[in-house]
């Protein structure tokens, strides 16, 4: 017996996959890029900065990203903000999956022993330098593994803005569901895709972990 | 689509403490359902999670395999996902499952797969020699099981764990989607008939980290218990 | 190798002036004076925790110092005293700078692992000193050459033995066309069938006429190569002179119970 429903409507949902990814994309390359710059000034900053962002750090680990979710679609109204609600799911799933990314890429770096360091100051390198040519090519690939699981995460979290109603592939399975009534099909096939997306980045992360034992 | 579709334009916005001192005896009733599903699904995700652990690290190939595969798609997915599949499906089935009941279900069984596996890590983390020496004094292997490598995993195993918990804690925020009078669905609620959602999102924020930061003390404590006795 | 006496008068290439470093309330070095001059080969032995590594460390700055002037070259290291007496630090620049004109090389060998044996020569020359990457590259094979190692370009530090890793990074520190070398223990973490052919190079470099500053447990090189030799424990210089003399005839105890421990050892 074929699952009717899901074949009929699993072009409807892959369209939601795809506002998925775009949210999904955007929202990696905004946090990956504010997790590095945090990870410098929590590694290298003076320490007035250092204790904002072991604040930030603390808020994000012990609020629930649903909580800054409503804050952005409850809250900026009347500040006057009137964000593209694709654009707001960025900013806020970026914002908070900025501290987890700074924790890993610092992570990372503190992980190379102190004995690199003391080469390239040795040789008379200057901070900039010694980031760009010796510290960051190896926290990066240290940081490869950790970096794609918290992508995977990352994707997964972006289920919750369908709560808030943007449309991505969560809320078209919603929306498909109350046309078909067929739940289980429905979201086993929802399930099918996240599935499909994040094991090939769990498969990649893994691979990338086993890579790292031989070189290191 | 947007609150700013629904909302006049020229609300206000100074901070109205009172509003909060007025509806705490509501955001308590939210509070003790969180609290509850927190705990039920922590000690369910925990048994649960034992039971896959002991499967995923079986003598049996097919067990492994079995244990490995849900790990794996219990892992892949989104917990929301779940609920949903687990609400709206039993619910359409006639089955007829609370959206409390339907979230708890969802919770340990996602978070018995990543539980499962911190137990795993823990128990291969204490090194294999370990397990050759305490055979060597003559120890079967349940007995090297219990006296060495457990407690000895115990104290590894506590901060993921403690983890693992503050992730179950922020999860149960998702029940709201399914009609779960808990802390998040509360304050949507008051955010919906009023103007104070500064109000509201400050209250909800400082109770989750009320309560994240006690699992975070509690694991600090319990870490320290076991350092004693090494 | 021995100073010609007919030579111009010996110029002092680092003096060290009561250095003394404090971790807390524990003072490692105390009011430690020595001075190097051109050319001059000085080995630095003592026992564990004497603060020998240390105070080489000083003298580039890897380590900071509580008190005391090292000049180098006749320019101050790390800090300097204003008009008014008071110890001020020297910028950055500066810092950087003295570093690149001094080579250090390190017990752990410490190479870029991501990197190919010829760019870790190459990569300091070109991107601190500024050499264009054709001349750079022409004096890294050069350097190659001379420590024995020229098929080994193209590979990575992982493959390479533990001797033949520590011979590149003296490649490398010797790529910045240092005045001065520092080795810390360079053959402590090696196999001791690898250990000949690093102190092989290191013999070569000072018979052709490197100034070298060795922290070193390796007693019979130190007799055979080095013009000074200087003793540390507990953080101070206890004694300090000529390899001949200083090992035959201990003018101190402290030196007389660690040269007997270390016959015990050795069988020297």
């Amino acid at each position: 017996m074929l699952p009717q429903a899901l074949i009929h409507n699993f072009v409807y949902l892959l369209r939601g996959a795809e506002f998925t990814l775009l949210l999904s994309a955007g929202s990696i390359v905004l946090s990956s890029a504010l997790g590095v710059v945090v990870a410098v000034l929590h590694v290298f900053g003076p320490l007035p900065v250092r204790i904002l962002i072991e604040i930030y750090v603390f808020l994000v680990r012990g609020i629930p990203l649903l909580i800054l979710l409503f804050a952005m679609y409850y809250m900026l109204p009347y500040i006057g903000i009137d964000l593209e609600p694709m654009s707001g799911g960025i900013l806020v799933i970026g914002l908070y999956y900025g501290a987890f990314m700074s924790q890993v890429f610092r992570g990372a770096i503190l992980s190379l022993p102190k004995s690199q360091w003391d080469a390239a100051r040795g040789l008379g390198m200057r901070w900039l330098l010694m980031l760009q040519i010796v510290i960051f090519p190896q926290a990066f690939r240290i940081a490869a593994p950790p970096f794609v699981n918290t992508c995977m995460q990352l994707i997964k979290s972006t289920s919750l803005v369908s709560i808030i109603g943007l449309w991505e592939l969560t809320m078209a399975g919603r929306e498909t569901v109350e046309r078909t009534l067929a739940p289980f099909q429905i979201f086993a096939g929802v399930a099918l895709i996240y599935f499909c997306i994040c094991f090939s980045l769990a498969t990649y992360g893994r691979y990338l972990e086993k890579r790292m034992q031989y070189v290191h | 689509m947007l609150a700013s579709e629904a909302v006049p334009a020229d609300a206000q916005m100074p901070f109205d403490i009172n509003f909060i001192i007025r509806n705490l005896p509501l955001f308590g009733k939210g509070l003790v359902v969180t609290v509850e599903l927190s705990l039920l699904a922590i000690i369910a995700a925990m048994i649960w999670g034992l039971v896959v652990a002991i499967g995923r690290m079986s003598q049996h190939r097919a067990l492994r395999a079995l244990a490995a595969s849900y790990i794996e798609i219990v892992r892949d997915t989104p917990v929301l996902v779940q609920m949903y599949f687990i609400y709206f499906g039993f619910s359409m089935a006639g089955f007829g499952m609370t959206g409390f009941a339907s979230g708890l279900l969802a919770l340990s069984l996602q978070n018995g797969g990543y539980i499962a596996e911190i137990y795993r890590a823990g128990i291969e983390s204490i090194s294999i020699k370990q397990l050759e020496g305490g055979k060597a004094l003559g120890m079967s292997r349940w007995d090297v099981m219990s006296i060495v490598i457990l407690p000895q995993a115990l104290v590894r195993v506590i901060p993921p764990l403690a983890n693992q918990f503050i992730v179950i804690i922020k999860d149960t925020s998702l029940v709201s989607a399914i009609a779960v009078a808990e802390l998040t669905q509360i304050g949507k609620l008051l955010m919906e008939r009023s103007a104070a959602s500064y109000e509201v999102i400050l209250t909800l924020a400082v109770l989750y980290l009320m309560l994240t930061g006690i699992v975070s003390a509690m694991s600090r404590l319990a870490e320290r218990q076991f350092a004693i006795y090494h | 190798m021995s100073i010609d006496p007919l030579a111009e008068p010996a110029t002092p290439l680092i003096e060290i002036s009561g250095l003394t470093k404090r971790f807390g309330t524990n003072e490692v070095l105390h009011q430690i004076s020595l001075t190097v001059t051109k050319g001059q080969t000085v080995a630095v032995i003592g026992p564990s925790g004497s603060g020998k590594t240390t105070m080489l460390r000083c003298i580039n700055l890897l380590e900071e110092f509580d008190d005391g002037e090292i000049v180098f070259d006749g320019q101050p290291i790390g800090y300097r005293r204003d008009p008014g007496g008071r110890r001020r630090r020297l910028p950055e620049r500066d810092i950087a700078a003295s570093r690149s004109n001094i080579g250090i090389v390190f017990q752990s060998f410490n190479l870029f692992p991501h990197m190919t044996v010829l760019r870790n020569i190459m990569a300091a020359p070109v991107r601190v000193k500024g050499i264009d990457r054709a001349t750079a590259e022409r004096t890294a094979r050069d350097l190659l050459d001379r420590v024995g190692l020229a098929d080994k370009a193209g590979e990575y530090p992982i493959r390479l033995s533990g001797g033949q890793q520590q011979r590149v990074a003296i490649a490398r520190a010797l790529a910045m066309q240092p005045k001065l070398m520092l080795f810390d223990e360079v053959t402590s973490a090696l196999d001791p069938e690898l250990v000949g052919e690093v102190l092989a190079v290191i013999k070569q470099l000072a018979e052709d006429g490197m100034t070298m500053v060795l922290v070193t447990h390796e007693m019979q090189f130190a007799r055979d190569v080095a013009d000074m030799v200087v003793f540390m424990a507990e953080g101070r210089i206890v004694e300090q002179g000529p390899p001949k003399t200083l090992f035959a005839n201990p003018q101190s105890d402290r030196l007389r119970t660690f040269l007997r421990r270390y016959h015990e050892a050795y069988l020297l």
